[in-house]
């Protein structure tokens, strides 16, 4: 670890200028229409429970869909593209393959998530959909970056899991927890390793609301690396973190403020930190502001569009010129490096973001070490 | 490795985390709690090995709150499974929010219970310890697993030859640790605590003279020569020759920190409750004990031992293990309510039980402390909770002190319920609520929280689990004669599952409740998308705090009726609000641009008959009495609708016919006796409007301006169907040159209610106190109405009305009298302008209050407008731009303007 590092050309442009990453998945899908047979296709016909929900499978099922996606956020001036794989772990694919226990009377705990995990059927599922994924972000970036002389960056996107690590569902009993840190750190190497397979540039933990489940990503993560030769190599690809913070700028399930938060994983030593999700710009501003106060690497910032709002036509609040102003008010504030949104945040708004931060001077960080 | 002094570089600080970030400050000792070490203490170790975890975490919550900075948490005993004890009981602390915000130390001198704690914290801890003991190799995978997991290390001064006791030995192993954790492992310098070994001393060895010297040697060499590096120790290991005798330990570990800390040391397992205030000891002993520590005299041992004989032949020595572990907790001194309340928001447990059977005593019934108390208790965690003052396991862990209270009055609510089946009457199930993740969706942690905290209300609570279908749903419900349902989702799509289900409630005929809760579903969207579509309540629940009001107000006999009726009267308003099409905003220039289109003409300003004021001593409440709208009256106690019709309605009309006859009766009394008193003042102004605002004048030649009223703009977008009203707009323009006049009033009927009330509630008739109240009320209203009818006569133009009564009071006349603080013109300071210009103090006794209420009650100001064009509307909302321009024309700060329109902002000013 004390061998020479070589710069990732990302840490490059981000003390240069605001890098810009893309919008949500899950809220663009719904704009194309797809019905339930659409994400089955042939392959998942006669699965028993619905999978519309499952965003994440079109990646097999809809590749023309989800690629379309890829490239018109890569258009509308995304630096970084997230891979299509939130919730492409066994533990999570199991919630659409796997009968609920609790409909029968039993409960989910260590032992059936221990089943999940040796679950070959939901393992090939889950490493098809990363590599899969990962592969076709890869080719999109490759051929716009080549077309606009630009190069662009794909992010494994390893999401926060259907399950707490933190919490007990159990009233009776506060120590109880449903799965393991192990099992969720098994769960989350074979994404890693997929996810890396299929050609990503960097591995993004993010939408954290519990900064154990993180922990265990980022246990995950630093297993790979050293138990696949990427150390040894000196080849480790640079990891981004985001969490997703509630009104008292807590971690949305495990309750860690942000200073907490960031103490507990900068010793992975990240390319950045930062919030995603959750409350939108507007209620994010002094948690991004405290979190750039005190880290010391590039500063990310990818809010919903506003809150949820079922009641707008997006399912969120604000529109493309909405989410400009407020992330080229952060960035006039000094506070990012990387700029984008999540849920509700259209290839419309990533425009609106790209064209608000550019020119603008990004947060200055110190080199990591 | 040597630092050049001449510039010392300055100290990173130790940072940690447990729910709350930890950072070391310059100068301050680290105190690490020792009680949650079963080798510290025998109460812990007892609870542990008697596998009561939950009461162990009591230990814990104690060391916090006796200010411990980081809490020690070891195992190390033959007896006990290590692995398991530590992963349980780290879990059960995630789980106690009070404890769980402090960063925790895992200690022991096994690695796999180390890893088992490290995989239980969230947050940046202290792995406690690791050593070259067993060599390089080991001692670098161990720092690199620590490493992996986020962690700070303590490091024993120990290596393959053993423990380091000179001075020479602690540094070169501590040397050699940190070369090979920072040049190889890659460990940041400042998350290195290293431990050179406090030993014991005074135990008639000679060789162990110089320990505390070599302890303060190799702290201060470590300062020097590893840049970062942090120096703790285990206190109590200095004074163990000294075991029985307290009195000399405490000065013993008193004066061993004083130095430690002077020479470098950053913290320390302490036990407070052990720890002499180093002023406060005698001086002889203190001499004695710095012999010893300092090895000053080689006698020393011998007359401390001497001294320390003395004091047990004294009596005073003092053997008790823990002294005052027990700080005096303050909140025990509040009344029974108060204690519970604050059991609740704390989640605290210990005394929930003593607590809830005293107010069972005193309230009479279990169930009253339960709706009573206890319900008030977890709607203060309600509100901090939507206040992001409380964060969701704070809440779980306030839901579980809650069951503990409901668990201990069951027994009694039983009982009484056998009592009442005994005595022949029905007794009412317990709630049974179903609750399910809809269809399509797989997200359940809040509706697992949902779940724990009714549970923990005594709820029968029936999880379906995630993606369950409508079908499975109703089934369950109807299989199980479930009470209620409650529906959960996260994603967008789950809100379309959920009309589903509730459409598929009403076909089948569904009686029960449903609930809606989850991350996208809100209020607006279930009033107007959900509701519509079944018979019964359909209540979005906010978050998990609000599960057990809304679940208990719905299945309560006494509460139901008011809950519903309310709850249907806001999503009926939600409704509308929403059904209103959105309109976008305008800039300022537009809608001045777009003002209410008025042909001056001099005809239409009519001129008063005076100028200036008018004050209305004791005005006869007799004639105010023919200007009562009786339907606000009925309004005010909760009966909605249009007198005199409302006095033949076939549900209220009887009551509304008690009510209109009581009070009639009362208003007899009060204007017989004049137990009220109705004063006012008004008066006329010459006046033009400038822009927004209307300036008043002197007089006729309105060339002198005595005061400035400011009014607000809509800037609602309406494409210009619309104008973007302002009341400025009904007075002519300055530039019209047209002499133009404005009209302003405060009259209150409000004297003497004070009084009135008092004499009713002093023979407990609250009900004819209220009636008094809602009466003056009216009075006011109807004073203004009035005196708005005089104010029509003398301007000319009302002699001609020829209304009646009736059509007065619904306002079928020329002209209106918008108030400040009322839609048209809602900012209330205003009134102060209006205070200046009519005197209103002076001539009425009428106060302001600092946020502009007005004293006493039962009084009403405002404005009269003449031109026929005027009317009432509705400022909606207004952007920076117009609030940025009244703040100007008002002189005032931006931000003070914003406090005063908070509602009407278009924006957030937080922003």
């Amino acid at each position: 670890m004390t061998k020479a590092r070589q710069y990732h050309p990302l840490e490059t442009i981000l003390k240069d200028r605001i890098a810009v990453i893309d919008g949500a998945m899950g809220t663009t899908i719904r704009t194309y229409g797809m019905k339930e047979a659409d994400i089955r296709g042939e392959r998942f016909k006669s699965s028993s429970k619905d999978l519309l929900n499952n965003g994440d499978l079109f990646s097999l099922t809809q590749p023309k869909m989800i690629c379309d996606i890829h490239r018109r956020f890569l258009e509308a001036g995304a630096d970084i593209i997230e891979t299509n794989t939130f919730g492409a772990t066994s533990i999570t694919q199991s919630e659409f393959f796997v009968d609920d226990p609790r409909e029968h009377g039993g409960r989910k705990d260590p032992e059936f998530y221990q089943k999940i995990i040796d679950d070959a059927m939901l393992c090939d599922l889950a490493w098809e959909i990363n590599d899969n994924s990962a592969r076709q972000c890869r080719e999109w970036a490759d051929r716009v970056g080549n077309e606009t002389g630009r190069q662009r960056f794909v992010a494994g996107a390893i999401g926060p899991l259907t399950v707490s690590l933190s919490n007990s569902p159990d009233a009776d009993d506060a120590g109880f927890r449903v799965v393991t840190f192990d099992q969720v750190k098994t769960a989350y190497k074979q994404q890693v390793r997929a996810l890396i397979n299929g050609g990503s540039d960097l591995l993004l933990v993010e939408t954290i609301f519990d900064t154990l489940n993180a922990k265990a990503a980022l246990v995950a993560i630093r297993e790979v690396f050293d138990e696949d030769g990427f150390a040894d190599n000196n080849t480790e690809l640079p990891i981004m973190i985001s969490a997703a913070v509630g009104r008292g700028g807590e971690t949305l399930i495990s309750a860690q403020t942000t200073e907490a938060f960031w103490n507990a994983v900068q010793h992975v030593r990240p390319l950045s930190v930062g919030l995603n999700c959750s409350l939108g710009p507007n209620l994010m501003y002094p948690f991004l502001a405290e979190l750039a106060e005190k880290a010391d690497v590039a500063i990310s910032c990818y809010p919903n569009a506003g809150l949820p709002n079922p009641l707008s036509p997006t399912g969120f609040d604000l529109g493309p010129p909405d989410m400009a102003r407020y992330l080229g008010k952060f960035a006039d504030d000094g506070l990012i490096n990387i700029a984008g949104g999540c849920c509700g945040n259209t290839p419309e708004h990533i425009a609106a973001i790209a064209e608000a931060v550019k020119g603008k001077a990004p947060r200055k960080f110190e080199t990591r070490r | 490795m040597n630092v050049d002094m001449s510039s010392p570089i300055e100290m990173k600080p130790l940072r940690l985390s447990g729910s709350q970030p930890f950072t070391q400050q310059p100068g301050v000792f680290i105190v690490l709690g020792e009680r949650t070490n079963v080798a510290g203490s025998p109460k812990f170790a007892k609870l542990i090995k008697e596998g009561k975890h939950e009461e162990a975490v009591g230990v814990a919550r104690q060391q916090v709150e006796n200010g411990a900075n980081v809490i020690d948490i070891c195992m190390d005993e033959g007896m006990i499974d290590g692995v398991a004890a530590m992963t349980r009981y780290l879990q059960l602390l995630a789980s106690e929010p009070e404890v769980a915000k402090v960063p925790f130390m895992v200690d022991s001198s096994k690695w796999e219970v180390i890893e088992a704690g490290l995989k239980c914290m969230q947050g940046k801890g202290i792995v406690n310890s690791i050593s070259l003991k067993e060599g390089e190799e080991k001692f670098r995978r161990n720092a690199a697993k620590v490493l992996k997991y986020g962690a700070a290390v303590v490091v024993m001064a120990f290596d393959e030859q053993g423990q380091a006791a000179s001075y020479e030995a602690k540094i070169r192993i501590c040397e050699r640790a940190y070369r090979i954790l920072v040049e190889e492992v890659g460990f940041s310098p400042e998350d290195i605590i290293f431990d050179p070994n406090i030993l014991t001393v005074a135990t008639g060895m000679e060789e162990h003279n110089n320990y505390a010297v070599d302890f303060f040697e190799a702290t201060r060499w470590i300062k020097q020569n590893l840049p970062h590096a942090k120096v703790s120790g285990g206190v109590s290991n200095i004074s163990f020759s000294f075991r029985g005798n307290n009195k000399v330990r405490e000065a013993m570990h008193s004066v061993f920190l004083y130095h430690a800390i002077a020479a470098g040391m950053d913290m320390g397992i302490v036990n407070a409750g052990m720890l002499e205030v180093y002023e406060e000891i005698e001086p002889e002993l203190k001499i004695l004990v710095e012999d010893v520590l300092l090895n000053r005299r080689p006698d020393a041992t011998e007359r401390l031992v001497d001294f320390g004989e003395k004091l047990k032949a004294l009596g005073s020595a003092g053997s008790g293990d823990a002294v005052s572990e027990k700080k005096v907790e303050e909140w025990r001194n509040g009344t029974v309510e108060e204690r519970l309340s604050h059991a609740l928001v704390k989640g605290i447990d210990t005394y929930i039980e003593i607590d809830a059977e005293e107010a069972r005593v005193k309230l009479g019934r279990p169930l009253l402390v339960i709706e009573g108390p206890l319900m008030a208790g977890m709607g203060v965690v309600g509100d901090l909770f939507g206040a992001g003052k409380m964060f969701l396991p704070q809440v779980v862990k306030s839901a579980r002190v809650m069951k503990k209270a409901v668990a201990h009055l069951t027994p009694f609510m039983e009982a009484e319920k056998a009592a009442m089946v005994a005595a022949g009457e029905v007794v009412k199930a317990q709630g049974k609520i179903i609750l399910a993740t809809v269809k399509g969706d797989v997200h359940d942690i809040g509706k697992n929280i949902v779940g724990v905290v009714l549970a923990c209300n005594n709820y029968d609570v029936i999880d379906l689990g995630v993606m369950v279908s409508c079908e499975k749903i109703l089934e369950r419900a109807k299989a199980e004669k479930a009470d209620l349902i409650g529906l959960s989702g996260l994603i967008t799509p789950s809100l379309d599952e959920m009309v589903h289900v509730a459409k598929e409630m009403e076909r089948q005929g569904f009686k029960l409740p449903l609930l809606i809760g989850g991350a996208t579903t809100s209020r607006a969207h279930t009033a107007v998308k959900i509701a519509p579509h079944y018979s019964e309540p359909v209540v979005h629940v906010l978050d998990a705090s609000r599960a057990v009001p809304v679940t208990t107000s719905l299945l309560s006999d006494e509460g139901k009726e008011e809950f519903i009726a309310q709850h249907r009267a806001e999503y009926e308003a939600l409704r509308k609000t929403y059904a209103a099409p959105q309109r976008k905003a305008v800039d300022l220039v537009t809608a001045r641009a777009r003002r209410t289109p008025i042909q001056w003409r001099a005809e239409d300003l009519p001129m008063p008959e005076f100028i200036g004021i008018r004050v209305l001593e004791n005005f006869p409440l007799a004639t105010l009495r023919e200007f009562i709208d009786w339907s606000m009256f009925f309004h005010a106690w909760g009966l909605k609708g249009i007198y005199p019709r409302i006095l033949e309605h076939a549900e209220h009309g009887v009551q509304a016919r008690q009510i209109f006859a009581e009070g009639n009766a009362l208003l007899d009394r009060i204007i017989a006796e004049k137990l009220l008193t109705a004063r006012g003042v008004y008066g006329f102004f010459p006046a033009n409007s400038v822009g927004d605002d209307v300036e008043l004048y002197a007089d006729e030649t309105h060339s002198t301006a005595i005061e400035r009223f400011h009014f607000l703009r809509q800037q609602s977008d309406r494409e210009g169907s619309e104008p973007c009203r302002s009341l400025a707009d009904f007075i002519a323009p300055k530039e019209t040159g047209l002499a133009d006049h404005i009209g302003a009033f405060a009259v209150t009927s409000g004297i003497g209610l004070k009084e009135l009330c008092d004499r009713f509630r002093v023979v407990h008739d609250d009900y004819n106190a209220i009636m008094a109240e809602a009466l003056a009320d009216r009075l006011a209203e109807a004073f203004a109405e009035c005196l708005h009818k005089r104010v029509r006569d003398e301007w000319g133009y009302g002699r001609e009305e020829g209304l009646s009564p009736a059509d007065l009071i619904h306002g079928k006349y020329q002209g209106i009298r918008p108030a400040a603080g009322y839609p048209a013109c809602p900012d209330h300071t205003e009134k102060g302008v209006l205070w200046r210009l009519l005197d209103v103090q002076e001539k009425t006794g009428m106060l302001l209050t600092e946020s502009f209420a007005m004293w006493p009650g039962s009084s009403v100001s405002g404005l009269y407008f003449a031109h026929p064009q005027a009317r009432y509307f509705s400022l909606g909302k207004i952007d920076r731009d117009q609030v940025a321009d009244y703040s100007a024309r008002k002189s005032i700060s931006v931000s003070e303007a914003e406090r005063w329109l908070g509602p009407n902002l278009n924006y957030d000013p937080a922003e």
